[in-house]
């Protein structure tokens, strides 16, 4: 019997993994499948003449224009029309975290996500991986978000300037003078460790006879943990990856963090971005009341 | 109604959970009981029989958890948050509260011979004193079960948990049982209300809210968590299967997840241990004035970790005392 029901769960496990595969592969082929469709009928409406001779040419290049957005007239569009979809949510978060819980982390699309924050108008993004690779790759993911912002964003795109914001090995990236949106790279030692660091700062300052344990607040953790820097709590954290957890993002933080997961932050269309924004506006807290 | 809920499971679920044991099983499951007032509202029903609906279900759940072998539940029943609801609902939420409780007492017996034991993780201080004084005397009543066990998260809030712990560690500072040095996240980890059990394996919130509102925030960092639309009077069997269906699928890499973080923990405490015995024998060192070889490095380092430790057994023990005896006073302050 015991053999059977093991069996039976083998099974069990095996058609939800193949589930949610499909489900995953489905939504990338149906999104190309819609882009396909979108693509062609702008052909058709837009370019009859000059594409006529070209056919080949023509998926490619709208391709290209869809993909990296070098040239032309879309881009103050785009900008435009990303503006004004974030200024058309109720309630936009000032702070997101993006978590990775896949392998191999994809620099091109995190640094999309991180352009089209601040292209909403988010002021600070997180990025967390539980490996810290991203972390340990600093300089190199910095490299590729100014690439992806002036492909996306173009030239004018630069007055989103960015502000790197790190404490580890690699000297800190202070791009520019602006302050609006902040970088934030995370790894495993922000989470736990952090608190640790701040409850060994708080006992040393009560070993020297600073203060006593009675007037330790969780509002004195609160701002030791928050630095120097102020920066809100993350009101919306979009998981990337098929773990469900948080692999040890900030556990201080996340008190009334929404979580929004997506299937893979890979070939991440902004589409899906945009639908993770619209669920995170729907969310009603009520603050214990 | 009971806390222990008698019965079998149906064959069909009997089958199902025979099927569901043949995988990994999580061996300690938390809830966020979301819903009871929605649910109220939606069957035009008092807010406050929407609550006691609620309690009935967390019997049931529990009976359901020891068909599944699943010995430890947490549930968030009171956040300090919800002092700040009206008057009326929190004045019924601790009356149901003490109802509870009462019976509890009146029920030690069969909580004896399922091996219950109950654990209420929050400040009391902050409840009324006769609820505080019932709820020391059913935790006191059960402290010795160890069958199955349920952890009340009553007047809590991770944040204020956290807080509370890194208090006692200074606690022990001032009392001169540890050094600010000997604050690690094992340590922390001990001075939590939940420091008597594993972290959770499985997180569960009901009503499609999809955020943790200040629930174990320390303890769920490599937990699985389940987000679930039905409301917790409605949640059923099936739901249950779901969630821990959810949680075999993750369960490798979660487990792998934690794996890297308990090794990347031992690695920081090692360095930790030979910065502070390195600076300990520096100073030795300024008296005789020779540098040290490797082996006398490596005889300072054991050397030091063995100290340290048994200091960290000294204050822990002492902590313990000091809570029990918390415990024990409410008791007794209830007797005379």
């Amino acid at each position: 019997m015991a053999l059977l029901y093991g069996l039976l769960w083998r099974l069990l496990l095996f058609l939800l993994h193949s589930i949610r595969a499909l489900v995953s592969c489905l939504r990338v082929r149906l999104r190309n499948w819609k882009g396909r469709l979108w693509e062609r009928a702008m052909a058709t409406l837009l370019l009859p003449m000059s594409m006529a001779g070209f056919p080949d040419h023509r998926g490619k290049l709208n391709l290209d224009a869809r993909r990296t957005a070098g040239n032309g007239n879309c881009l103050p569009n785009r900008r435009h029309r990303w503006l004004t979809d974030g200024r058309s949510l109720e309630k936009l978060p000032s702070h997101i975290g993006l978590l990775v819980v896949e392998e191999e982390p994809s620099y091109t699309d995190i640094a999309n996500l991180v352009v089209w924050c601040m292209a909403v108008g988010i002021s600070y993004v997180s990025i967390y991986d539980n490996h810290g690779i991203f972390r340990k790759n600093n300089s190199r993911l910095l490299e590729v978000i100014l690439i992806q912002q002036q492909h996306l964003l173009g030239t004018e795109g630069s007055k989103y300037n960015v502000e790197f914001l790190s404490d580890c090995a690699d000297k800190p990236h202070n791009n520019v003078l602006s302050c609006r949106p902040t970088v934030k790279v995370l790894s495993p030692e922000d989470g736990k460790q952090s608190i640790v660091e701040a409850a060994q700062q708080l006992c040393r300052s009560v070993e020297n006879k600073e203060r006593s344990s009675k007037d330790i607040t969780v509002s004195m953790l609160d701002t030791l943990l928050r630095e120097s820097n102020n920066i809100p709590d993350p009101e919306l954290v979009v998981k990337f990856g098929l773990v469900d957890s948080t692999l040890g993002f900030l556990p201080w933080h996340i008190r009334l963090t929404e979580f929004i997961s997506l299937p893979s932050h890979r070939n991440i269309s902004y589409e899906d971005f945009w639908g993770a924004l619209q669920r995170y506006c729907a969310c009603q807290q009520r603050l214990g009341q | 109604m009971s806390w222990i809920k008698e019965g079998e499971l149906n064959l069909l679920e009997k089958i199902s959970a025979s099927i569901l044991k043949a995988g990994p099983m999580p061996k300690h499951v938390a809830f966020i009981m979301d819903g009871n007032r929605r649910f109220a509202r939606r069957k035009n029903m008092e807010r406050q029989e929407g609550h006691m609906q609620g309690f009935d279900k967390l019997a049931e759940t529990l009976r359901w958890c020891k068909h599944l072998n699943i010995q430890e539940v947490t549930v968030y029943a009171f956040s300090i948050e919800n002092f700040k609801r009206t008057k009326d609902e929190v004045e019924g939420l601790m009356e149901l509260a003490k109802q509870k409780f009462e019976r509890l007492l009146e029920e030690r017996e069969n909580l004896e011979k399922h091996g219950v034991c109950i654990r209420v993780l929050g400040d009391l201080n902050l409840l009324p004193l006769d609820l505080q004084r019932l709820i020391a005397k059913a935790v006191l009543a059960t402290r010795a079960h160890n069958k199955c066990f349920l952890n009340v998260c009553f007047a809590y809030t991770s944040r204020y948990e956290m807080t509370n712990a890194v208090r006692e560690m200074a606690w022990g500072v001032e009392q001169g049982l540890i050094q600010a040095s000997d604050v690690s996240e094992a340590l922390l980890s001990q001075c939590l209300y939940s420091n008597n059990s594993p972290n959770p394996d499985l997180l569960i919130r009901t009503s499609g809210e999809v955020r943790l509102s200040d629930f174990l925030l320390w303890q769920t960092s490599h937990t699985c968590l389940v987000f679930q639309s039905v409301l917790w009077p409605e949640y059923s069997f099936w739901n249950l299967c779901e969630a821990i269906l959810q949680y075999q699928v993750n369960h490798k890499s979660i487990q792998n997840a934690r794996d890297v973080h308990r090794e990347h923990q031992k690695l920081l405490q090692l360095e930790a241990d030979r910065t502070c015995a390195l600076s300990a024998e520096h100073l030795q060192r300024h008296g005789n004035g020779k540098p040290a070889d490797a082996g006398r490095r490596q005889e300072a380092l054991s050397h030091y970790v063995a100290r340290r430790q048994e200091r960290v057994r000294h204050f822990l023990e002492a902590l313990t005392t000091k809570r029990d005896s918390f415990f024990t006073d409410l008791c007794d302050g209830g007797l005379a």
